[in-house]
């Protein structure tokens, strides 16, 4: 689908913490968004998963509002909450919600599992895992319905450096195979080089940039010059 | 000191022997306050629950006015009930005083406070969390509140326990609305305070022993269901 | 399917306790209709009634032996409310009682003069004794009271009184100024507790304190201290039964009150008051005119 965010502004306490005249994400790509703390990245990226309000503007999905959406469109953040149930369980939930066939559940939940190697964890405790075993649940949890869009904030925060190219391959590949949009809100620059097509640069609550991957290098803005240089 | 060994003493004949009055206090007693634990549970869990997880002008206000109640000491509840059921009072022609019902009714004012507030305070960050991760799942209300419900049992024990606990150790309530009448309201607190006061340690002993193991049982009950399943759960009481 | 069985259960259980608590309300005699009660005596009347008595009355364990056969030939069902005299009348005068079972004569009279009910007639006695260490300090045992009384002032001897304006301490003021003393030094003690409570008091505090003779027989194994004055007629302890003007309010089982009254002077329930024994002793005499 088609995400468009009009005339977004949101402020906390007499601070504009985001301000957004006109942004399109590409549809189908994988976009990640850059920049410093309190560059309001994670505020507008709840703002399109519509777990915060803007206090104006609206976000259209595929000119349409969030509720046409919010069966296809999903949010995972870097420390999301995990269901007091097995592994097994919390992927499963979403296919529950929507009244999906026992036999295909199996199916699915276990291809997940394969796909993020998880597979000796399978009937613990979710609430038990390690910071990285937590992540890689909650993202195979969002993933078990095939959503056609995926914001994630920090994917890849807590987890092993030999799993992180796990994870992001597998991000390729969904977004390969099934077209999902992904919206990544990364600290890691070489990781966004690695991932995106397209990178949102924000700063103070606007956007600053917003190009192809392979442009964002050579920009001539210094701010983002220095940012990418320091990470 | 030998009036405590021979109390003790005597306590353990006495549980043992299965003494008929006894036991039917003992009786009454957990069916009085597990009867106010349920309707208290029936207020305070829903009340905790939508107080918590909605935001809205005064909620802090409402979270002082909790634990205001949370507080409340028992004889001033059997005080206000009294007041309202006495022959005099404006419900006095149900003819509630010294009756079970008037000590169910006492009780549930006690503690439904303690519950609501334990919920509430528990729930204001948890409940949001939930609502929001089942939003981004795609789950409708009905999934919602299931799921709300089910991650939320843990603390919904946690409190409806607690109640329990609060109701079946209280005097002063039960004392003033129900007059420890023999054979028809004297609960175990009622009857402890009664025979301390009387001289008898052996009979006091005794229940205060059987009080002390029902206590016990309800939290180990409450210990393994929560703690046991390596949930790592931590929940404020305050 | 675990869960299923687990809810089963659990609700299992709550119905079960349900079940026990409705057991508990008391049935009995309420259930017995009237026009069923044919072969039975025509003075079945059912209902509840609150009887308002002292501590140290029910404490003796003289109604547990008394009221059945009340309840038997009436049907009534006696709810007995413990209290301290004053409380009693002062139940009685708000119409929170039925009838009064006390022993404080002249506030029975008041109560009566002042309309709160009907009549007041004489039931039994028993009577009143000084206890206190065995070492005596003050030298008053086997003294009539008057000069006990005045040899423990003068002793400044530790005296522990209930102060809770029971009949037993309305008794015990009375004594005071029988012997022309006011006790408010040190030496007395005043602690608004109960009759037990207190007796553990003045055994503590190696005092001397007054008490009904049922308290302290009930107590006496586990007591050091031991009845020193006895017998003077003046520690002689009237009770009297009044029922609660009817008029007060609609709760009021008159009709329980009166066949109460009826009841508690008559020829049978006199005698078994008098046969009553605790502790080895007989403690009431029945003395209904």
């Amino acid at each position: 689908m088609d995400i468009r965010l009009r005339n977004i502004k949101k402020t906390y306490n007499s601070k504009t913490v985001l301000q957004i005249d006109s942004l399109k994400i590409k549809k189908g790509k994988i976009t990640g968004i850059l920049g410093p703390n309190g560059s309001g990245k994670t505020t507008m990226m709840k703002i399109i998963g519509d777990l915060i309000k803007p206090d104006t503007g609206r976000v259209e999905y595929d000119g349409k509002g969030f509720e046409s959406a919010s069966d296809r469109l999903t949010y995972v953040s870097h420390n999301s909450y995990l269901f007091n149930d097995s592994v097994f369980g919390n992927i499963a939930a979403p296919l529950k919600f929507r009244d999906m066939k026992k036999e295909y559940i199996e199916k699915r939940v276990e291809e997940l599992i394969d796909n993020f190697q998880i597979r000796y964890l399978k009937y613990e405790n979710a609430l038990t895992l390690s910071g990285g075993e937590k992540q890689k649940v909650a993202l195979a949890r969002a993933l078990s319905f095939k959503p056609e869009v995926l914001l994630i904030d920090e994917p890849t925060s807590n987890i092993d450096p030999n799993f992180i190219k796990l994870i992001e391959s597998a991000l390729k590949r969904i977004n390969n195979d099934l077209k999902t949009t992904i919206v990544i809100v990364t600290h890691n620059t070489a990781q966004s080089l690695r991932l995106c097509e397209e990178i949102i640069f924000m700063r103070d609550g606007n956007v600053i940039q917003q190009t192809l991957t392979k442009n964002i290098v050579n920009s001539n803005d210094e701010f983002i010059k220095e940012f990418i240089e320091l990470n | 000191m030998d009036y405590i060994i021979e109390g003790v003493k005597g306590a353990f004949k006495l549980i043992l022997s299965l003494d008929k009055e006894i036991y039917s206090i003992v009786l009454l007693s957990i069916y009085v306050s597990f009867a106010s634990t349920v309707i208290s549970s029936l207020i305070g869990v829903p009340l905790g629950l939508v107080t918590g997880i909605k935001e809205f002008r005064g909620k802090r206000l409402l979270s002082k006015i909790y634990y205001t109640f949370m507080g409340l000491p028992p004889v001033v509840v059997g005080l206000v009930t009294v007041l309202i059921i006495s022959r005099s009072g404006p419900l006095g022609t149900v003819g509630l005083i010294y009756t079970p019902t008037a000590m169910i009714i006492a009780q549930s004012l006690l503690v439904t406070p303690i519950i609501t507030g334990i919920i509430f305070t528990n729930s204001k960050d948890t409940g949001l969390e939930i609502i929001n991760i089942c939003k981004t799942l795609g789950a409708n209300k009905k999934h919602t509140f299931f799921k709300l419900i089910k991650e939320l049992k843990p603390l919904i024990l946690v409190a409806t326990v607690t109640g329990f606990g609060r109701a079946i150790s209280e005097v002063g309530a039960v004392m003033i609305v129900g007059g420890n009448i023999k054979g028809h309201t004297r609960v175990m607190t009622t009857f402890i305070a009664m025979s301390n006061s009387m001289g008898n340690y052996d009979t006091s002993i005794a229940m205060g022993i059987i009080l002390l193991i029902i206590s016990f049982s309800a939290n180990s009950f409450l210990y393994n269901r929560t703690m046991g399943d390596s949930n790592g759960y931590k929940i404020k009481k305050y | 399917m675990k869960h299923l069985k687990k809810a089963i259960s659990l609700i299992m259980i709550v119905m079960l306790l349900l079940v026990v608590g409705c057991a508990m309300e008391p049935v009995g005699p309420e259930e017995s209709s009237e026009e069923e009660s044919v072969e039975e005596s025509e003075e079945q009347i059912g209902g509840e009634l609150i009887l308002a008595t002292t501590t140290s009355t029910e404490n003796s364990g003289l109604l547990d032996y008394i009221l059945p056969d009340f309840e038997e030939k009436t049907g009534v069902d006696v709810k007995v409310v413990a209290v301290g005299t004053g409380a009693a009348l002062q139940k009685g005068i708000d119409g929170e009682a039925d009838v009064l079972l006390v022993h404080a004569i002249e506030r029975e009279e008041a109560f009566v003069a002042e309309g709160h009910g009907p009549a007041r007639y004489d039931v039994m006695y028993n009577d009143f004794v000084i206890i206190g260490p065995e070492s005596d300090p003050a030298e008053v045992e086997g003294l009539k009271v008057v000069e006990a009384l005045t040899k423990i002032s003068e002793a400044e001897a530790i005296f522990v009184s209930r102060g809770d304006d029971s009949g037993t301490h309305t008794k015990e003021k009375s004594l005071w100024e029988s012997a022309k003393i006011t006790p408010e030094e040190d030496w007395y003690v005043s602690v608004g507790k109960g009759m037990g409570d207190t007796i553990t008091m003045a055994e503590e505090l190696q005092g001397y304190t007054m008490s009904d003779r049922a308290t302290y027989l009930s107590m006496k194994e586990n007591l050091e201290s031991v009845v020193l004055v006895e017998g003077d007629e003046i520690l002689f302890n009237q009770y009297g039964v009044m029922q609660v003007d009817p008029g007060k309010n609609d709760q009021i089982n008159s009709a329980g009150a009166e066949a109460f009254v009826n009841w508690i002077i008559s020829e049978k329930a006199q005698e078994l008051i008098g046969t009553y024994k605790a502790y080895g002793e007989v403690l009431f005499n029945p003395n209904a005119k």
